[in-house]
């Protein structure tokens, strides 16, 4: 993917810069909001990465123009701001998705790749419906072995289906929290974790190692195939 | 003075018109008597003069022609009918009577017993046994010994009073009328705009912090009222505002260097083969989302006791919203032992910020996991009644002191309970405390006789017109 990056803040557009290129995506940066305006017209981008808080005018309002003068390309925003208002704002104004700071750098991609294939830019690979020994049943929504059956609880199910869907990535208990059970802050207790856990028990054989990993600090991933 | 004489909740409107209307009657009556009884004064002395008069001139009738000319004088008159005229002799015998029959039936007095010498007049006032009407008699002894007596009954007077009483009652009615113009006036200049004035204090008890007074044709003071308190609101208004954009800034400006700080330690994590080094980063990527996390509530709850919380309401059933944290938390509860149960029997609709309730419910639950030992039970609770909304967190934990009774929802107050292990700064419930302010709600804490803690989020019952779906005006639920 070519990206085009427009942060003000040098420090994260260089380390975004090296993310990027590390996932192997190319990347063009822009400090100001006008000059991103302009970058449109000259390059071809896959994806927008867009401060809200900008030094001329506000990451919403170049959406707005963008929209305006008919680029219909996926935009991310990326905000100190955490609240709903804004982020509905945001979407309002022509915004696709929404990452608060200070983030990590798996979720942003994450994000990415998930507007990427909804606005159809890399034709939409079907993600793995095996997990293990185990196949996905989708209608009836349960894991099936021959005749062996386990049977999925919707928000496990659901759980299940967005770390399939990111396989091999390391998603944030945050991300989790958002696309699974739609909240919006981390609560104090470990509830993703037990939910982890919980799901770990019903698709794990004993003594082979986890599909679910726990990487501490980052969050956890998906191995379909260990 | 007056505030005793009427009922509570009677309008001042009808109160003053009462008033008003009573003190008039009370002055119209007053008038009539007084003005009535001078009348009777005046009248009976002018009566007394008459009588003595018409007395006079037939006594020197009398004496110089005899009783013809008396008979013809009375008879030429065509005398009113309230008249009487008879003379009678020394004794008692009566010579001659013309008595019409508006006067008849008095009981004549009997002139002897007064031994009146000639020329002397005497004026009795002679009671009916049927009617009303006095007769004024006099009499005079005449030159001949006999005795004339003239009478005249008061039914004129009366009727004249009458009259003019009438006349008296109708001025009263009449300026009764003038004096409800006050009343008029009061009502447009003093009660309505209290009224409008009402309107827009209740508007802004519902949040909605752009309403001012207005009071176009208000009395003076109430005009010079209206602007002092719409010069408060607008101060409250700038401060509200200028402390949103401090929040914001400060967010940003806290939130940016953590970001920086995070994505080094992500970059270092991601290249080190270095277990221990690896290990090192981890933490302090945990402990970055920590603080920002820790930046974040302090903003809210900073907020939200400002009344400043920027509120995202959308029409929410409750019921749904405790089904979904119920499951959040459900496999968590299994992990510690923990018997988590939900009893939510109705829905209930409101208009509601979905991620800040979300947030203040969970914070609840946080506190009830944490300090619910192995094996307790968790309730939670949604209990809805016509005019109030009630969430509910039970735990069997340890209760709370007298002291956390009155402190636990401050910020930065942890439990008596809390142990190192506890996770948390005491910010958790003064985040609840602000989110329900935030809504129009309240926070309360008791101990169960049954042993445990029970807190509460109270939530006003909500108006549903009000509520619209946010997706169609997203706009003015941003509200400040």
């Amino acid at each position: 993917m070519h990206i085009l990056l427009v942060e003000d803040d040098t420090e994260l557009a260089r380390q975004t810069d090296i993310w990027l290129r590390e996932a192997g995506h190319t990347c063009s940066w822009c400090e100001r909001g006008g000059q991103a305006l302009m970058a449109l017209g000259k390059e071809a981008f896959d994806a927008v990465i867009l401060d809200v808080g900008l030094p001329d005018v506000d990451g919403f309002t170049v959406v707005e123009q963008m929209r305006a003068r008919g680029f219909r390309l996926p935009v991310l925003f990326l905000t100190a701001r955490d609240n709903v208002t804004d982020r509905v704002r945001g979407l309002k104004a022509g915004g696709d998705d929404y990452v608060t700071k200070p983030f990590a750098m798996e979720e942003l991609l994450a994000r990415l790749e998930a507007l990427q294939r909804r606005s159809g830019i890399t034709p939409l690979v079907p993600p793995s419906r095996n997990v293990g020994k185990w196949t996905l049943d989708a209608i009836k929504r349960r894991l099936r072995c021959g005749d062996e059956m386990v049977e999925l609880q919707p928000r496990e199910w659901t759980l299940l289906e967005v770390m399939l869907a990111n396989e091999g990535r390391i998603l944030t208990k945050k991300f989790l929290l958002e696309k699974v059970w739609d909240i919006q802050f981390d609560p104090g207790t470990n509830v993703v974790d037990a939910m982890i856990c919980r799901l770990r028990r019903k698709i794990d054989a004993p003594g082979e190692p986890s599909h679910l990993q726990t990487v501490r600090g980052k969050g956890y991933v998906l191995q379909a195939l260990s | 003075m007056f505030s005793k004489l009427f009922p509570e909740h009677l309008p001042s409107t009808w109160r003053l018109g009462l008033l008003l209307a009573v003190l008039m009657a009370c002055s119209t009556a007053l008038c009539i008597t007084v003005a009535g009884w001078a009348m009777k004064q005046n009248l009976s002395s002018i009566a007394r003069a008459v009588v003595l008069d018409d007395l006079g001139e037939y006594a020197v009738l009398y004496n110089r022609n005899g009783l013809k000319e008396i008979k013809d004088v009375f008879a030429a008159g065509g005398h009113e009918n309230d008249q009487a005229v008879r003379i009678t002799s020394s004794d008692g015998r009566v010579l001659f009577e013309q008595i019409p029959p508006a006067v008849a039936g008095y009981q004549w007095p009997d002139a002897s017993s007064a031994r009146l010498k000639p020329s002397e007049t005497l004026l009795i006032t002679v009671e009916h046994t049927q009617r009303e009407q006095q007769l004024l008699a006099g009499c005079q002894v005449l030159d001949d010994g006999n005795i004339l007596w003239f009478g005249r009954t008061d039914a004129e007077d009366r009727a004249y009073v009458e009259h003019i009483r009438d006349d008296l009652w109708l001025a009263g009615l009449a300026s009764t009328a003038f004096m409800l113009l006050p009343l008029w006036w009061f009502v447009r200049h003093v009660l309505r705009p209290v009224q409008d004035m009402m309107k827009s204090t209740h508007k802004l008890a519902e949040g909605n912090t752009d309403a001012r007074l207005v009071a176009p044709d208000a009395v003076p003071e109430l005009q010079a009222f209206a602007s002092a308190f719409n010069a408060g609101l607008d101060r409250i208004d700038a401060l509200t505002t200028e402390l949103q954009s401090a929040n914001d800034n400060l967010a940003h400006e806290l939130r940016t260097p953590l970001a920086r700080i995070r994505g080094n330690l992500e970059i270092h994590h991601d290249h080190s083969e270095n277990a221990v080094a690896r290990d090192a980063a981890a933490r302090g990527m945990e402990e970055i989302d920590r603080a920002a996390d820790l930046v974040q509530t302090i903003l809210t709850t900073r907020a939200g006791e400002h009344k400043a919380l920027k509120l995202h309401l959308e029409s929410i059933d409750l019921r749904e919203l405790l089904t979904d944290l119920h499951d959040l938390y459900k496999a968590a509860a299994d992990e510690r032992g923990l018997q988590f149960t939900l009893e939510a029997a109705n829905s209930r609709l409101a208009p509601l910020d979905r991620q800040r309730i979300n947030q203040a419910v969970a914070n609840l639950l946080d506190n009830a996991f944490a300090y619910t030992p192995h094996g307790g039970v968790v309730t939670l609770e949604l209990s809805t009644t016509d005019d109030h909304t009630r969430i509910l967190v039970r735990d069997t934990g340890p209760g709370l002191s007298a002291t956390d009774l009155t402190k636990i929802w401050q910020r930065f107050t942890r439990g008596s309970a809390a142990s190192a292990n506890t996770p948390g700064m005491g910010l958790g419930l003064s985040l609840v405390r602000a989110i329900a302010t935030a809504h129009g709600g309240q926070t309360g804490c008791r101990n169960r006789d049954e042993g445990g803690a029970e807190f509460w989020i109270d939530l006003p019952a909500g108006d549903l017109l009000n509520a619209q779906t946010p997706s169609s005006h997203p706009a003015p639920f941003a509200r400040a």
